[in-house]
């Protein structure tokens, strides 16, 4: 019985049921599992429903706190009002489609990078190898910031450069797994049966090695995403996130830095909150993804 | 012998990263168009801007650019910066001391206080101070560092009074000079105002290395050995001791040569809300006007220092594990 | 039984030499660590010291917090506007020019210009010193104009490359120890406002530093003198000896960078400053309510319009072609609600934009345009722009930079709000100042429109609208080419007298207005935090000066 169809195929069914018995029994990853699905439909469904512009500016409504009523339109201020007279309630649901975005995206990029760069470095070794290895020192040669501020001044504001600076940020923490564990599978014999029955370089890797070595790359994508949230508010704190139209958390924070200090509180507690508790929900799952999947693969071996 | 060569083969690694670095930010900055408008006068005529592109040589091709600045550099010379019309590695090494302060202060902070914290938790697993520690841990590495900092100002700085708000006092610029009198006697002045700064960069680093260390020695106290150590009668604190710290601290050491280079990340943002006279907030501006050698001499420096520790990092493990060969 | 294995008696050895005692050495020091850090902040609050250090108890220092480092102590070389105010204290000049605009003697006693309108001839004080005491002559004074000026050095500064050219400098003579003449290639109307701008040092110190050490170390005629420049921490200044002239109360000034905002207001309601500069219109009430400390504010000479880009690379889009029609430009003037932009985001009534004139020195008699959008609306209709089916006229792109100015983005936000409204869809395009903004402003391609801040001078009509002295000036970044415009400035080089030239001038200022070439907002309120234990008031020209 080869050790792929114990991870790959069959196992599935079984791995989804020791997965939800898992999340029952740990109440952490369950309750982070639940805040990010509530997250995503409000990402993917709330600007739909949301009936308020993000961007519409009211100068003579600005900075109402929490819970004011508009004058003439009778309307609550949930979340209070920003600087311009846009409702904060409503930019934080448009921001959460926004940060999520940039999260997912980036970290997809990164992966996706990363892994394919870090398979042929560990499949095939040699020039190929040293010269991908080459390039991954080179880049954490830099602080990360240096070398996100350089992209985004270069390639200029908007959030597709941002999700590219984001990503190619971090690749090389995937390339170096993938590359680690595509080493150990590649003296394999299911990899060698697969040579043998003439599958290709490509189809080998994609079909046979890949499956196998997803699980830690899941474990620190899960982790990436929190952490690029994180990025996102920082490089908004040095003005160079999301451009100021389009509403991000990441943003609506860093707009508040001034405000703190003449009271106005809700600006930087909503968006911060909902940062700390998406970043705190990542970080949950991902602890719970890395038990998870570990003791599996320790236990097929 | 096997240390000689593994050297020779690190510095030439390191030698490739810092060339590396190099070209990359060279061309990531002259990609971005033509600097020359940055270092004229608002009223310039175009004759001005013509004779200040020539000065500051943004009229030849690229590589003759580059190849300049190489041959420059085999020299020790960087250039000089375009904003402070002063050589450029003067200028980042007058600033890099109040940067590596702050560094090796949330360093040490980190380590610290992360790894008896690790321990605690890992000792308690599943018990009430292991779940506060881990979820002050997790809320550790969810805070963005900026906002952190704001909070601090306003409320350990302005509101309670306990802290200074900014500023610095010297403290590695008289040590690096050889005035130990001078440091130790602004060695008092100097605390105070390093506490906050490093305290916000440290929080990230010392949570991670709080579970990085819990969840290395819980591996590590799951193992054979460590239950045949058990099984032979050794109490408990001996056996965390001496075997299982000994062999948990292999992935902390790891991640610590990483984590280095994670710092001086934070540092830009810090630097700013705090006002400390570092490289960080000097590379940032001097990425945002351009100037080249300035940033090319800030790089440099950094990526140094980063092959530089993660090479003291490789030869921690040799020296303190010989079993690890090193490919 | 308890034996331990020799292997396992070596590893325990390894392991006491390194992770065992490391880890408790380590964690000891950081014990030590933290409880020295306690034990001094709580004694250095008891002691409350926590700012500049002063010595003496009746030593007066003065403490300013600024955004911005210097960018250059050299007299020769400095450009920014943060670091005239330092360089004031350090260096005198041969006139000054006071709060209200008026160039006073200073360093001169009289200046006598000559008949062919291209020398001035200036009389010097004869109690003037170098920092080490030596008497400061006309020698000096030369040499003050000459060095700038000199190509040998390539100076880019705000001498070199503004004030000489301006001024068309020719040469300086030296009469005699105390009387010197400088020349300039053509009569200047604004000569004595531009000579009153440049600093005068002493040649012996200087032609004893080269240009780097000269950044960095400054050698003093004026009131303060250099004590020790901590770059991007602080500038500390000490009561120069050797100046002669009445002095300021204050023994020394500390000039203290701060860049974030927050953290600059907060050590300014902690008593740590007792100025500052750049206060955040949102934390204006903040201050005012803390007990220490208050908001000045005071119409900065300094303008902000929005510049409507006649470059021909913009007539091919729809609304570059628009701009170009000065019907339309005259239209948008009435959509914008400016009073309420200013008293919203800056918090701050300010001095409307009428023309480009400082309002003190503004004699043209034109009125700023009033917020009427049913008019913009009208005007639009009858240029032949109307609304579509979208109701869209056409669409135009703001560019802004981003910190440059007092709330810079909410201001061209809220500006392309208001012109949307009236059907002119506006995005804004946030850049950044430096490495974006400026060079495309310096190329004339920023745009088509593009919100710009322009200083000016509190002593000069002339000096205010010289932002376009031909139509291909570096400054005239709108590519603005009206001929009757320009045929002002030959009128005004003809005469001498200042009646006809207000003249001139008003006629220029109706062109401006009636081609509605900057869509004009306001005169920059500038908010200065000021401690409530001293008293001080701030000037238009952005220097902060001490008497």
């Amino acid at each position: 019985m080869s050790a792929v169809a114990g991870v790959a195929g069959g196992g599935a069914y079984t791995a989804g049921r020791r997965a939800r018995r898992s999340l029952f029994r740990a109440k952490w990853p369950l309750l982070a599992l639940g805040l990010l699905l509530l997250l995503a439909v409000a990402a993917l469904f709330g600007p739909s429903v949301s009936p308020v512009d993000p961007n519409r500016q009211n100068l003579v409504a600005r900075l109402k706190p929490p819970l004011a009523v508009d004058r003439r339109s009778h309307r609550v201020y949930w979340m209070g009002t920003d600087g311009l007279g846009r409702d904060v309630a409503s930019r934080l649901l448009h921001g959460a489609r926004i940060s999520l975005a940039v999260g997912f995206v980036a970290v997809l990029v990164g992966g996706l990078l990363g892994t394919t760069l870090g398979m042929l470095a560990g499949y095939f070794g040699g020039a190929v190898d040293a010269l991908i290895m080459m390039i991954a020192d080179i880049q954490l040669g830099f602080p990360f910031i240096l070398l996100a501020i350089m992209f985004l001044l270069v390639l200029g504001p908007g959030v597709v450069n941002l999700i590219l600076a984001l990503g190619i940020g971090q690749w090389v923490t995937y390339a170096r797994i993938a590359r680690g564990q595509t080493i150990a599978q590649r003296e394999r014999e299911y990899v060698e049966a697969a040579r043998a029955l003439g599958q290709g370089h490509a189809g080998i890797l994609v079909s046979a090695i890949l499956p196998n070595i997803l699980s830690p790359l899941i474990v620190i994508a899960s982790f990436n995403v929190a952490s690029v949230i994180l990025a996102e508010a920082a490089l908004s704190f040095l003005g160079l996130g999301v451009p100021p139209t389009v509403p991000s958390w990441g943003g609506m924070l860093a707009e508040s830095r001034d405000e703190l200090l003449a009271g106005h509180w809700w600006l930087a507690l909503f968006p911060g909150t909902a940062i700390m508790l998406t970043v705190l929900s990542f970080n949950i799952l991902g602890d719970w993804l890395r038990d998870f999947l570990d003791p599996r693969l320790t236990a097929v071996t | 012998m096997a240390l000689a060569r593994l050297l020779a083969q690190r510095l030439l690694q390191s030698l490739v990263v810092v060339v590396g670095v190099t070209l990359v930010s060279f061309a990531t900055l002259h990609l971005g168009g033509d600097p020359t408008y940055l270092y004229v006068g608002e009223h310039a005529s175009t004759e001005e801007i013509a004779a200040t592109r020539a000065k500051l040589g943004f009229d030849q091709p690229l590589t003759t650019q580059y190849l300049n600045f190489a041959r420059g550099l085999l020299h020790g010379d960087l250039g000089d910066s375009l904003t402070f019309h002063e050589p450029a590695l003067g200028v980042v090494l007058e600033r890099f001391p109040a940067t590596l302060e702050l560094t090796i202060a949330a360093f040490a902070l980190a380590l610290a206080l992360g790894v008896p914290l690790g321990v605690f938790a890992a000792l308690h697993r599943g018990r009430p101070l292991d779940g506060g520690i881990m979820l002050f841990a997790l809320i550790g590495q969810s805070i963005p560092s900026f906002w952190l900092g704001i909070m601090l100002v306003l409320f350990v700085g302005l509101a309670w009074h306990w802290l200074p708000i900014s500023g610095r006092v010297p403290l590695l610029d008289p040590l690096l000079a050889g005035d130990w009198r001078t440091a130790w006697t602004n060695l008092p002045q100097a605390l105070p105002f390093l506490v906050m700064p490093s305290v916000t960069i440290a929080v990230f680093s010392l949570a991670r290395t709080a579970r990085l260390v819990r969840s290395s020695l819980l591996e590590v106290l799951s193992q054979d050995y460590v239950r045949t150590a058990r099984a032979k009668g050794l109490s408990e604190g001996r056996i965390i001791v001496h075997h299982a710290l000994r062999n948990a601290w292999l992935p902390v050491l790891t991640m610590l040569g990483l984590e280095f280079g994670f710092l001086l990340s934070g540092v830009v943002v810090v630097e700013t809300v705090f006002s400390w006279p570092g490289v960080g907030r000097l590379v940032f501006n001097a990425i945002n006007h351009r100037d080249i050698p300035l940033v090319e001499a800030a790089v440099i420096v950094f990526s140094l220092l980063f092959v530089g520790v993660n090479l003291l990092v490789d030869l921690l493990y040799l020296r303190l594990d010989p079993r690890i060969r090193l490919a | 039984m308890n034996r331990l294995t020799d292997r396992e008696r070596r590893g325990i050895g390894v392991a006491m030499r390194s992770r065992f005692h490391r880890g408790r050495r380590v964690t000891l020091l950081g014990a030590l660590f933290v409880v020295a850090s306690a034990a001094t902040c709580l004694s250095s609050a008891a002691t409350g010291a926590v700012a500049a250090p002063t010595t003496g108890a009746t030593r007066q220092v003065l403490r300013i917090g600024l955004p911005v480092d210097a960018d250059s102590l050299d007299p020769s070389e400095t450009d920014a506007q943060d670091t005239m105010s330092i360089a004031h204290l350090l260096w005198g000049t041969l006139y000054k020019t006071s709060s209200d605009g008026k160039l006073d003697p200073y360093f001169a006693v009289s200046a006598k210009l000559s008949d062919d309108g291209r020398a001035y001839t200036f009389k010097l004080r004869p109690d003037l010193k170098c920092e080490n005491g030596a008497p400061l002559t006309a020698r000096d004074v030369a040499y003050s104009f000459d060095h700038p000026a000199d190509p040998k050095f390539k100076f880019t500064g705000h001498a070199s490359g503004f004030v000489l050219p301006a001024l068309r400098y020719t040469g300086a003579r030296v009469d005699d120890p105390l009387t010197v003449t400088i020349q300039f290639a053509a009569y200047n109307p604004i000569a004595l406002g531009l000579i009153a701008e440049m600093f005068i040092f002493c040649r012996a110190p200087y032609e004893a530093m080269t240009p780097e050490y000269a950044a960095s170390h400054a050698s003093a005629t004026g009131p303060y003198r250099l004590v020790e420049w901590r770059h991007d921490d602080r500038i500390v200044l000490e009561r120069n000896k050797s100046y002669g002239l009445p002095a300021s109360p204050y023994d020394g000034v500390v000039f203290r960078v701060i860049p974030e905002a927050s953290t600059r207001t907060a050590e300014l309601l902690a008593g740590n400053l007792d100025i500052m500069s750049g206060v955040v219109a949102d934390q204006i009430d903040a201050i005012n309510h803390s007990g220490t400390a208050k908001v000045e504010s005071v119409a900065s000479i300094r303008r902000i319009y929005v510049g409507f880009n006649q470059n021909p690379k913009f007539a091919a889009s729809a609304g570059g072609k628009a701009i170009r029609d000065p019907r339309v430009r005259r239209a948008l003037q009435f959509a914008v609600d400016v009073p309420t932009l200013c008293d919203a985001l800056l918090r701050t009534p300010c001095a409307r934009m009428a023309t480009m004139i400082f309002p003190p020195n503004d004699k043209t008699g034109i009125r700023a345009d009033p917020f009427d959008p049913d008019r913009a609306e009208t005007l639009l209709d009858q240029a032949g722009y109307k609304r579509g089916a979208d109701g869209v006229r056409f669409a135009l792109t703001l560019q802004t930079p981003r910190g440059r100015y007092p709330n810079d983005v909410n201001i061209a936000l809220a500006i392309a709000q208001y012109l949307t409204d009236i059907g002119v869809k506006t995005t804004v395009d946030v850049l950044d100042f430096a490495s974006v903004f400026v060079p495309l402003v310096r190329q004339h391609v920023a745009g088509p429109l593009f919100l710009m801040g322009s200083s000016g001078a509190s002593w000069s009509a002339l000096y205010d609208i010289s932002d376009f002295p031909a139509p291909d000036g570096g400054s005239n970044y709108s590519d603005f080419a009206d001929p009757e415009f320009f045929a002002g400035w030959k009128q005004i080089d003809q005469t001498h007298d200042p009646e006809e030239q207000a003249k001139v001038v008003r006629a220029m200022m109706n062109v401006f207005h009636e081609r509605g070439t900057w869509l004009n907002l306001y005169f920059l309120p500038d908010l200065y935090g000021v401690s409530n234990k001293i008293s001080w008031r701030p000037r238009a020209d952005e220097l902060i000066t001490l008497d």
